[in-house]
């Protein structure tokens, strides 16, 4: 009896610790939504350290090299902002303290150049590119958005003398706008100058607006789209800060927010929110309906997140991110969700369709083919 | 009959009988037979026993009610006995399938060809069987108003239904061959004609509609085309030609074309066939051939000859046909909707806000002026009040007249600068307006 009950013991124990013995490891690619829905986003990739870029090298050396510092494996820390510009990837990483350029085709894994002396970087948040290449940096220690030319080399900062806590930034041919977190505004700086010209959305008595800004996005037409924590909102603004459209609240719900941060719009005019509280990342409409979301709370491989803070979305190496697709999956789009935590830094997804799938030209949803049958047969 | 008359009798006819001359036809025999103009092949070789046979040796003495001769076969059996057998294909005339020959024909002769008492109008005699009721319409056929039957129907049988002798089509292009030639080098095909019959459209004997169409038109059209019919009817303002006698055909060429929307020309070609003169409607309307004539500065779908981008051809319920809302007056108290029609294209946020530096450039600093002269509750200007439809003398569609205001027209005198510009109109006194540095018009006015 007692060898019995041993027995029992050891055979509970064994399925409690593989239980616990930690994430499922994914078998093959990872599809959201779900099957039987039809499939339009994959998981793709991760990025955490150079070493997913550039490959393993080896440590081994007989001799120490000057040049020996560049082979060591550069970490992102604790990224908070990504964008993408001209197929690269710039990841803000406010542990680091350093902006992270990745060339995902070219293998390489590079920090800012000009991020020393004045144009050190404390807690980079997020950032932009003008048309001419320049970027913008929002440093939230430093209270100021640090300019860098096209090739990283520090130019000017903006902004001391506004007390601002600049959380994002967006840039057209002339303005740069700058979410003002401790004013919960837009603050509109020439570009080339950085003056301030005009403060934009801000709440009045009269009219909504913002509450607690983190994230802003502008469109090809040149619509500035803002996450708000305190209110749970989307609002999309002209550049003039004429509130056009608002949406979502605070909550659990389809289409609600619990903390909602990263914002981007690609060029069909979908709007993609990361969610550090939900942890995924919502895609809606231009009319701000609920199209899907994707990504699951956690820290296992295979597309999980892990407070997420940003999202970016581009068009440019898809053959090079197609490869990693499914064979039977064809990419529209890459997207990229920063995780502030767990191993997954830069989470890699592809928007897309199975191959087959027919699209609706107008709104780019596929067209249901057991509609399209049910619709053959009743005629 | 006493001994001696049949005994002379039998001296004067019996020989030749027996001999088979001609002497059925003597001045008192059968003589009426001869005098038909077109006779029978054996009746002009007086071959009578070629259809008749001898059934009593008394000819031409009648005893009792029987007749002394027959005919060799009956009915079409004794026809077969020279001609074809009909009555094979798929479609078989009535009297040939019951074996009627003489329904129609004559046996030994008749006035007209083919044994038959016709004259070139066959019109009367195929109606001596045939329901007249679809040859009365007011338009005919062209064979139908001549009598020429058989110019579209076989008379005995065919294969095609209608005792028509080729298909639908080919036989009506058989006459219609400069039809055929041109259908041939179109681009553009109407489908009922290249996949239908062209009886889906017109009858082929008469019709009370013009061009021998099923009904007149737009009806006929509508049946297909269901969204002209939802437009037809709810439109409230008309486009005039499609109630015109000509309807839809005063604009498509119904069969083929080379333009799209089988239009005989392009679509402003043949908007300005009618819009292009000085005497359409009354008051006339604009001629707008004049009104395009040597300007550039063309409303974009003037330019791009597409009238129907502003225009619905087969109705609306907005004035002037429009595709959508704008007032009908100069001033109009302004309400959002009211120029969805303009703001189709143009940018709906132009009118939404007094203050802008992106939907306009028509603004002193970040004043929308366009807001100014629109959107105001009891007075607004409609675009026309500044702006010409469909093309300007400058730029914006500024004409150099001005827009019609009861007998006068309004000059505008509008400038423009690389940051603004100057407006003078009969309106309001000079005003300038500049984008970067706006003009402070109450200094101006303290002045």
């Amino acid at each position: 009896m007692q060898q019995y009950r041993r027995a029992v013991m050891l055979l509970i124990s064994a399925m409690v610790f593989s239980g616990c013995s930690g994430a499922k490891t994914a078998t093959g690619p990872v599809f959201f939504p779900m099957a039987p829905n039809p499939p339009r986003v994959q998981y793709l990739m991760k990025v955490s350290n150079s070493e997913d870029i550039e490959g393993k090298k080896s440590s081994f050396t007989l001799f120490a090299r000057k040049d020996q510092k560049d082979d060591q494996v550069r970490h992102i820390i604790k990224p908070y902002g990504v964008t993408t510009h001209k197929g690269r990837i710039f990841i803000c990483d406010t542990g680091g303290g350093t902006i992270s350029i990745i060339d995902p085709v070219a293998k390489t894994f590079l920090p800012l150049k000009g991020n020393f002396s004045t144009g050190k970087l404390r807690k980079p948040v997020n950032l932009a590119f003008g048309n001419d290449g320049t970027m913008y940096v929002a440093d939230v220690e430093r209270k100021e958005v640090l300019v860098y030319d096209p090739e990283g080399n520090f130019k000017t900062a903006f902004g001391k003398d506004l007390e601002m806590k600049p959380t994002d930034v967006a840039v057209d041919d002339k303005f740069l706008y700058v979410i003002d977190m401790a004013h919960s505004e837009i603050k509109v700086l020439d570009s080339k100058s950085g003056k301030l010209l005009n403060q934009i959305g801000k709440r009045t008595e009269t009219t909504d607006g913002l509450a607690l800004p983190s994230n802003l996005a502008m469109d090809g037409k040149g619509f500035l789209y803002v996450t708000n924590t305190l209110s749970g909102k989307v609002m999309k603004f002209d550049r003039d800060g004429h509130l056009l459209q608002s949406f979502g609240k605070l909550g659990d719900g389809f289409g609600q927010f619990g903390r909602p941060k990263g914002i981007t719009v690609d060029d069909a005019g979908r709007i993609y929110v990361a969610d550090s509280a939900h942890q995924n990342v919502q895609l809606f409409n231009e009319k701000g309906r609920l199209l899907m979301f994707f990504g699951d709370p956690g820290s296992a491989p295979g597309g999980t997140m892990n407070l997420p803070t940003s999202v970016a979305v581009s068009k440019e190496n898809l053959d090079f991110y197609q490869k990693m697709a499914d064979p039977s999956f064809e990419l529209e789009n890459v997207i990229f969700v920063i995780n502030q935590y767990g191993s997954n830094k830069l989470s890699v997804y592809g928007l897309g369709h199975r191959k087959g799938d027919e699209l609706d030209p107008a709104t780019g949803d596929i067209k249901a083919k057991e509609q399209q049958s049910s619709a053959d047969t009743k005629k | 009959m006493p001994l001696p008359l049949m005994i002379l009798v039998c001296l004067c006819c019996l020989p030749a009988l027996a001999s088979g001359e001609s002497t059925c036809f003597t001045a008192n025999c059968h003589r009426a037979i001869m005098e038909l103009k077109h006779l029978h092949a054996p009746v002009r070789d007086e071959n009578c026993l070629a259809c008749h046979v001898r059934i009593t040796t008394t000819h031409p003495i009648l005893v009792g009610n029987g007749k002394s001769f027959g005919l060799v076969a009956e009915g079409a059996k004794l026809c077969e006995k020279c001609h074809d057998a009909l009555g094979r294909k798929r479609v078989v005339h009535g009297p040939v399938r019951e074996g009627k020959c003489l329904a129609c024909h004559r046996a030994h002769g008749a006035s007209g060809e083919q044994l038959l008492d016709v004259g070139d109008d066959q019109t009367s005699f195929c109606l001596g069987c045939h329901d007249p009721a679809s040859f009365k319409g007011q338009f005919m056929h062209g064979p139908v108003a001549t009598g020429e039957c058989t110019k579209c129907h076989n008379p005995h049988e065919s294969s095609e239904p209608g005792l028509l002798p080729a298909k639908g089509r080919d036989l009506c292009l058989r006459c219609h061959a400069d039809f055929a030639k041109a259908m041939a080098a179109a681009t553009v095909v109407h489908p009922p004609v290249s996949e239908r019959p062209c009886t889906s459209c017109h009858t082929p004997h008469s019709s009370p509609a013009a061009h021998i169409l099923k009904k007149k038109m737009p009806d006929l059209c509508t049946d297909c085309h269901e969204q002209v019919a939802r437009k037809l009817s709810e439109a409230t303002v008309q486009h005039k030609p499609l109630q015109s006698k000509e309807s839809c055909g005063s604009c498509h060429s119904p069969h083929f074309s080379t333009t799209k929307g089988l239009l005989p020309n392009t679509e402003q070609e043949v908007c300005l066939g009618c819009h292009g003169s000085d005497s359409l409607g009354s008051p006339p309307l604009s001629n707008l051939k004049k009104e395009l004539a040597s300007k550039k500065d063309l409303h974009a779908p003037v330019k791009n000859g597409t009238c129907d981008s502003c225009h619905d051809p087969h109705g609306s319920p907005y004035g002037k046909i429009l595709k959508g809302p704008y007032p009908a007056q100069f001033y109009a108290p302004y309400k959002e909707g009211d120029y969805d029609f303009c703001l189709s294209c143009h940018d709906k946020s132009m009118l939404k806000f007094p203050e802008t530096t992106i939907y306009t450039k028509f603004r002193n600093g970040n004043r929308n002026l366009h807001y100014v002269h629109v959107v105001h509750k009891r007075k607004g200007r409609t675009c026309r009040a500044c702006h010409e439809p469909h093309a300007g003398d400058g730029l914006k569609l500024i004409g150099k007249n001005g827009p019609r205001f009861g007998d006068w027209r309004i000059p505008i005198r509008h400038t423009m600068t690389p940051t603004g510009g100057s407006c003078a109109p009969g309106c309001h006194r000079k005003f300038d307006y500049d984008r970067e540095k706006a003009v402070d018009y109450l200094k101006d006015q303290k002045k």
